[in-house]
């Protein structure tokens, strides 16, 4: 008896840890955004520099332009066709349906917004979570008497050369401090000349 | 009879709950699609990068460099080339190519010294920014406008108008002051030593002055 005892329990407890199980996989609910690729493959991605593209080449139809801004400056102005998606609605579902749907359909998210360090985040985000599809249109905006302007700009050029400019400036500087010692030495001889003056007037005494 | 039924039942039930036991465990099978997603939630990842939080001005960068504050680490994310033609003094150099190997990671995954990436923009330097950021790496800030915007305000500040306010000027001077600490020469810079030199030389003919009456009473 004692032995059928022991087993009845074993065997509570054991349904009793598959029951919990159970209710824990069942309730468990799966991330709504999960990453599909890892950062070393993000980082081959970046460097590959393949995702710019040029506002000469915005004509394809392949092209689904989104606009990263803000709904204010979307309506204020925005290229044409484009559709509005701000960065920081950029998981929400809708949007999600609407990426998804330009990805089955083959094409190509094209983002843009005010300067390309703006469409960064948003980029990289959607990019970490597996779409393939998309690609930054390297332009500024801004505005001139309400006309959105779009500019093509590069992306991390350098503007300036920095060591040649400080060189520059030394030489610049040493010459002039040359021209003015030459200045000062002449300065030196007129006082000495009043010195004399005083001498002979002191020995009189 | 009973007592059989019972006994095989008993039995099967056994069989029955390590059954269970195995297709759970099969289940275990399926996490490693889980293994990609390393680094903080999307979600968090998104609200991280929207926040300016992580920007840092050239001014306060200039300010942190001449007062020489030992808790900041200064590291440039262009490629090699660009670091030895100029970069920031004291800056180590990891071309973005190579931000997750393993030599630099104790740069970059620390909690002792607040970082500062930059580039020639802020472009690079905050995708740097953002793939380590989803790693869940602390203290790590962006320069502002990078390397482009670090010559325009610090290096080559331009000159405030008369007609701005009197904050222009104290920035400009601050900024101009700044320049020199980081090598830039100016002409006028060189008047203020050389007004030193002929304080001394006044100095001298003031001892002159004394051997003259000395020679006159003879």
């Amino acid at each position: 008896m004692k032995e059928l005892e022991k087993t009845k329990r074993i065997s509570i407890a054991a349904t009793l840890t598959i029951l919990i199980v159970l209710i824990a996989v069942l309730s468990f609910e799966r991330p709504k955004h999960l990453y599909k690729v890892n950062s070393i493959n993000t980082l081959e991605k970046i460097v590959s520099a393949d995702y710019f593209v040029s506002l000469d080449d915005i004509n394809n139809p392949n092209y689904i332009l989104i606009d990263v801004r803000n709904q204010f400056e979307y309506e204020k102005g925005n290229i044409e066709n484009a559709i509005n998606i701000t960065t920081s609605e950029i998981l929400s579902d809708n949007n999600t349906d609407i990426l998804k749907e330009i990805e089955e359909k083959e094409k190509i998210a094209l983002l843009y917004g005010a300067r390309p360090n703006d469409v960064n985040g948003a980029f990289l985000m959607l990019t970490q979570l597996g779409y393939k599809n998309v690609k930054i249109l390297t332009v500024n905006n801004s505005y001139l008497d309400n006309q959105l302007i779009t500019k093509n700009v590069s992306i991390e050029k350098s503007n300036a050369d920095i060591q040649a400019f400080i060189d520059e400036s030394v030489k610049k500087a040493s010459k002039g401090v040359k021209k003015k010692v030459v200045v000062k030495k002449p300065a030196k001889k007129v006082i000495t000349v009043k010195k004399k003056k005083k001498a002979p007037a002191e020995g009189g005494c | 009879m009973v007592k059989k039924k019972v006994a095989k039942v008993l039995a099967l039930r056994y069989m029955i709950l390590a059954g269970i036991l195995i297709i759970l465990a099969g289940g275990l099978v399926l996490l490693p699609k889980y293994e990609k997603h390393e680094g903080i939630k999307p979600e968090q990842l998104l609200s991280n990068v929207i926040s300016p939080e992580r920007y840092i001005s050239t001014d306060k960068l200039a300010d942190i460099l001449i007062n020489q504050d030992p808790s900041y680490l200064l590291i440039d994310v262009r490629d090699e080339e660009s670091y030895t033609k100029y970069s920031l003094p004291n800056a180590i150099n990891i071309p973005l190519k190579k931000l997750l190997s393993e030599d630099f990671e104790a740069y970059l995954n620390q909690d002792q010294y607040n970082v500062v990436l930059y580039s020639n923009d802020n472009f690079y330097a905050d995708q740097a920014w953002i793939i380590c950021n989803r790693l869940d790496y602390k203290n790590l800030n962006v320069l502002k406008g990078g390397i482009n915007k670090w010559y325009e305000t610090i290096i080559n500040p331009p000159k405030p108008t008369e007609n701005m306010p009197a904050e222009a000027f104290e920035l400009y001077t601050f900024r101009k002051a700044a320049s020199m600490y980081f090598g830039v020469a100016y002409p006028e810079q060189f008047k203020a030593p050389v007004a030193k030199k002929v304080v001394p030389k006044k100095v001298i003919t003031v001892k002159k002055k004394k051997k003259a009456p000395a020679e006159g009473g003879c």
